[in-house]
């Protein structure tokens, strides 16, 4: 009996070794990848460049080889079409949620969430079917009527599809923060004659204001890694521009064309995509870790 | 404090000397009262006004969304067919000009059809696929070989569009289709030469460059292979892991690090796990790229965290008299698990593994990074075949400038919903039916 006891604990722990392995592979497989890329190009030609044309370069030792890999432009992509998701998903993401967690009835809530989650479970690659076929041309139409000249991949198409995506998860983290703010200090503050809006605003979002910015924080880092809509609604050439009505492209956008179809693996050109993605990886684990590290040093100041 | 209390009543007594009234509010009396609380009141409404127009904004995107995706996709499901008078003449058929069959069938209908020009046009109205349906039906009926019958044939997709748009206003066709050409379908429609039937192709087809003839089914069976790869691996991986997290592991800054490493990995882009499976399992490995069988590994760990974090937590509302009773009656650590613990998580545990396979089902992305982008025709056999999933044919097919595709890739989308739809409806299911409140 205590064999088998043993060999099904040697069993488990070997699982949990294998999961925790992959976590590490993960890293591990990437980051090789990356610094076989540095190894080639200059980490401040990769940050600080401003031209990014991987597809001309084809040996690191040509002529203009080296200089065209500066990651600034797609950086700044995404940078871009992500503040605009956030634009889209931060007021309407809160606002629902400060709407089902105070206001709402109950009937109301029981119905309106699982209807809001339903656009959470809607598959990317489907938001950028609609970002293509509905978003792109509405926009441009609309640009039209007021006198401005949209791309058909523009920023702000990719980013509002994007924002609406994004949405229901900000939208389900912050009311989960709301609702754990302690009855007692809403109940106190409509006890003195605040209304409901001055009891959210001056009370209520004070107090889960750790977890509402975590909550944004989260969302920017879904933004970021977000694929399949930028993929389809954004565009492939690098633009160095601010201005949403371009086209512009972003880092995930980037690896993707770098490396699909692709069958050559040992060129500066696939392993710049692993560099990008390494820095993507990067990037996420910070928001996330921030975010939790928020979460869980002000959670506890009310238990 | 007994000369603060003095001060107060000093300064009371001073007020009402000077007939002011100690309360607050009467400073305020400058100002009539209901102007200010209108104000409030008014802040009140917009805020909460807001939220609701907020909350609308999400709905009304959803039901675009929907009502977008099933007006442009309804119509794939149906296939215009068309009758056309075929002559099987012996001669034709023994060198194999099927093609010609159905071109002499066309210009019997339409005798007055005369240049060249013209005559490509009308046969334009016929999909390239009906000669070989042709083809086989005289494999298996040979003796129709030198008679003439009325066959249905299925008509191209721009023939299709036009005839499913026809008694649309002429502005809100879509169709690409010249004036003969709509003369002559119109002419089919009025001699009782076409009719709308079920699209089968849709459903048994793989994917074609002719969209009258393309289909889900080999993407389908695509996805169910990688998500049977996927759950294969992520489930027992998964639960393992969390059961012994849950239940064995001790508490030190080891396990606190598997965990934090765990439910960072949830949080991980997933086209990370692309480039995982691309550097990892394409180029280390060597394994089949485009199969299903590296699709499956790469999305199980993508579930993986999905799967350990939702077992964890049902392990962990799992009561803990539970756990002592069962030991008081001398059962074993692994026992008290096995035989208890984990049966009453079960609910739980499958409610995470079903929205995981949900997450999988609909994830694009890293698979496109390993190669599953192929033109997959004919559906895989094993996993280690070339294949495609569902999602990755909406993808290809949205980047299809065709005109048939796109009501292909709306109608693909609504099938890709209806999956998603089921899966969930099963978690529901499964939470509803099975699980315990302690």
């Amino acid at each position: 009996m205590a064999k088998y006891e043993k060999l099904i604990r040697a069993t488990l722990l070997s699982c949990t070794m294998l999961s925790v392995m992959i976590t590490v592979m993960v890293v591990a497989s990437v980051f090789s990848e990356t610094m076989r890329f540095f190894s080639n190009v200059s980490v401040f030609n990769f940050f600080f460049g401003t031209e990014w044309s991987p597809q001309t370069a084809i040996r690191p030792d040509q002529a203009g080889g080296s200089g065209t890999f500066g990651a600034v432009p797609v950086f700044l992509g995404t940078f871009l079409v992500t503040l605009i998701a956030m634009a889209v998903a931060a007021p309407l993401g809160l606002f629902s949620a400060i709407y089902l967690s105070v206001y709402a009835s109950p009937r109301f809530r029981l119905w309106a969430k699982p209807v809001l989650e339903i656009l959470a479970g809607v598959p990317s690659v489907v938001y950028g079917y609609f970002a293509v076929i509905t978003m792109a041309p509405m926009l441009r139409e609309f640009g039209e009527t007021i006198g401005l000249s949209i791309a058909s991949e523009s920023a702000l198409t990719a980013g509002t599809v994007m924002g609406i995506m994004i949405t229901p998860y900000v939208m389900s983290i912050s009311e989960d923060v709301i609702s754990a703010v302690p009855k007692s200090l809403s109940m106190g503050s409509l006890a003195i004659g605040a209304t409901e809006s001055e009891t959210v605003k001056k009370v209520i979002l004070p107090a889960a204001l750790p977890g509402i910015v975590s909550a944004l924080l989260l969302g920017v880092s879904r933004g970021v890694g977000e694929t399949m809509v930028v993929v389809m609604a954004a565009g492939m050439a690098a633009n160095l521009t601010i201005n949403p009505l371009e086209s512009v492209t972003t880092a995930t956008v980037q690896i993707m064309t770098l490396l699909v179809g692709d069958h050559e693996f040992d060129s500066d050109k696939t392993r710049a995509a692993f560099a990008l993605g390494f820095s993507l990886f990067i990037m996420t684990l910070i928001l996330n870790i921030v975010a939790l590290i928020i979460v869980k040093k002000y959670r506890e100041r009310y238990d | 404090m007994i000369k603060l209390f003095e001060r107060r009543t000093r300064i009371t007594v001073q007020r009402i000397k000077k007939k002011k009234s100690p309360f607050i509010y009467k400073s305020y009396s400058k100002k009539p009262k209901h102007t200010w609380l209108k104000k409030r009141k008014a802040a009140e409404r917009r805020f909460r006004n807001a939220g609701l127009i907020s909350i609308l904004i999400a709905f009304l995107f959803l039901v675009s969304l929907v009502c977008n995706i099933v007006s442009s996709g309804y119509s794939a499901f149906t296939g215009t067919q068309i009758k056309l008078p075929i002559t099987f003449q012996t001669e034709l058929v023994e060198k194999g000009a099927y093609r010609k069959i159905v071109q002499n069938a066309l210009l019997d209908l339409f005798q007055d059809v005369e240049t060249r020009k013209e005559k490509r046009s009308l046969f334009m109205l016929i999909s390239r696929n009906a000669p070989y349906e042709l083809k086989s039906l005289i494999k298996q009926k040979p003796d129709l070989i030198g008679t003439k019958i009325d066959l249905w044939l299925p008509a191209a997709s721009a023939t299709s569009i036009f005839y499913k748009q026809r008694l649309l206003e002429e502005s809100k066709r879509i169709g690409k289709i010249n004036g003969d050409q709509a003369k002559w379908v119109t002419t089919l429609a009025q001699s009782q030469r076409t009719r709308l039937k079920f699209n089968m192709p849709f459903f048994k087809n793989g994917d074609s460059r002719e969209a009258e003839q393309a289909g889900i089914l080999a993407s389908t069976i695509g996805s169910f292979f990688t998500i049977l790869v996927c759950v294969l691996l992520a489930f027992p991986l998964g639960v393992a892991t969390a059961i012994y997290l849950e239940e064995f592991a001790p508490r030190n800054w080891v396990t606190s690090i598997i965990e934090i490493n765990i439910n960072n990995l949830a949080a991980v882009p997933s086209i990370i796990f692309g480039l995982l499976g691309l550097s990892i399992y394409l180029n280390f490995f060597g394994m089949p790229r485009s199969s299903s069988l590296v699709g499956g590994l790469v999305l199980a760990l993508l579930i993986l965290p999905v799967i350990v974090i939702s077992t964890r937590n049902a392990l962990h509302s799992v009561p803990q008299s539970i756990r002592d009773a069962a030991a008081a009656l001398g059962a074993t650590p692994t026992q008290v698990v096995f035989h208890h613990t984990l049966i009453y998580a079960l609910p739980g545990v499958m409610t995470g593994v079903i929205l995981g396979i949900a997450r999988a089902f609909g994830e694009t992305a890293p698979l496109l990074m390993i190669g599953m982008v192929a033109f997959i025709a004919d559906a895989p056999q094993t996993i280690t075949d070339p294949a495609t999933t569902l999602p990755i044919q909406v993808f290809l097919w949205t980047n299809n400038p065709e005109l048939g595709f796109v009501e292909k890739t709306a109608a693909a989308i609504m099938v890709l919903l209806g999956f998603m739809i089921l899966i969930n409806l099963c978690a529901v299911y499964v939470r509803k039916r099975f699980e315990i409140k302690w």
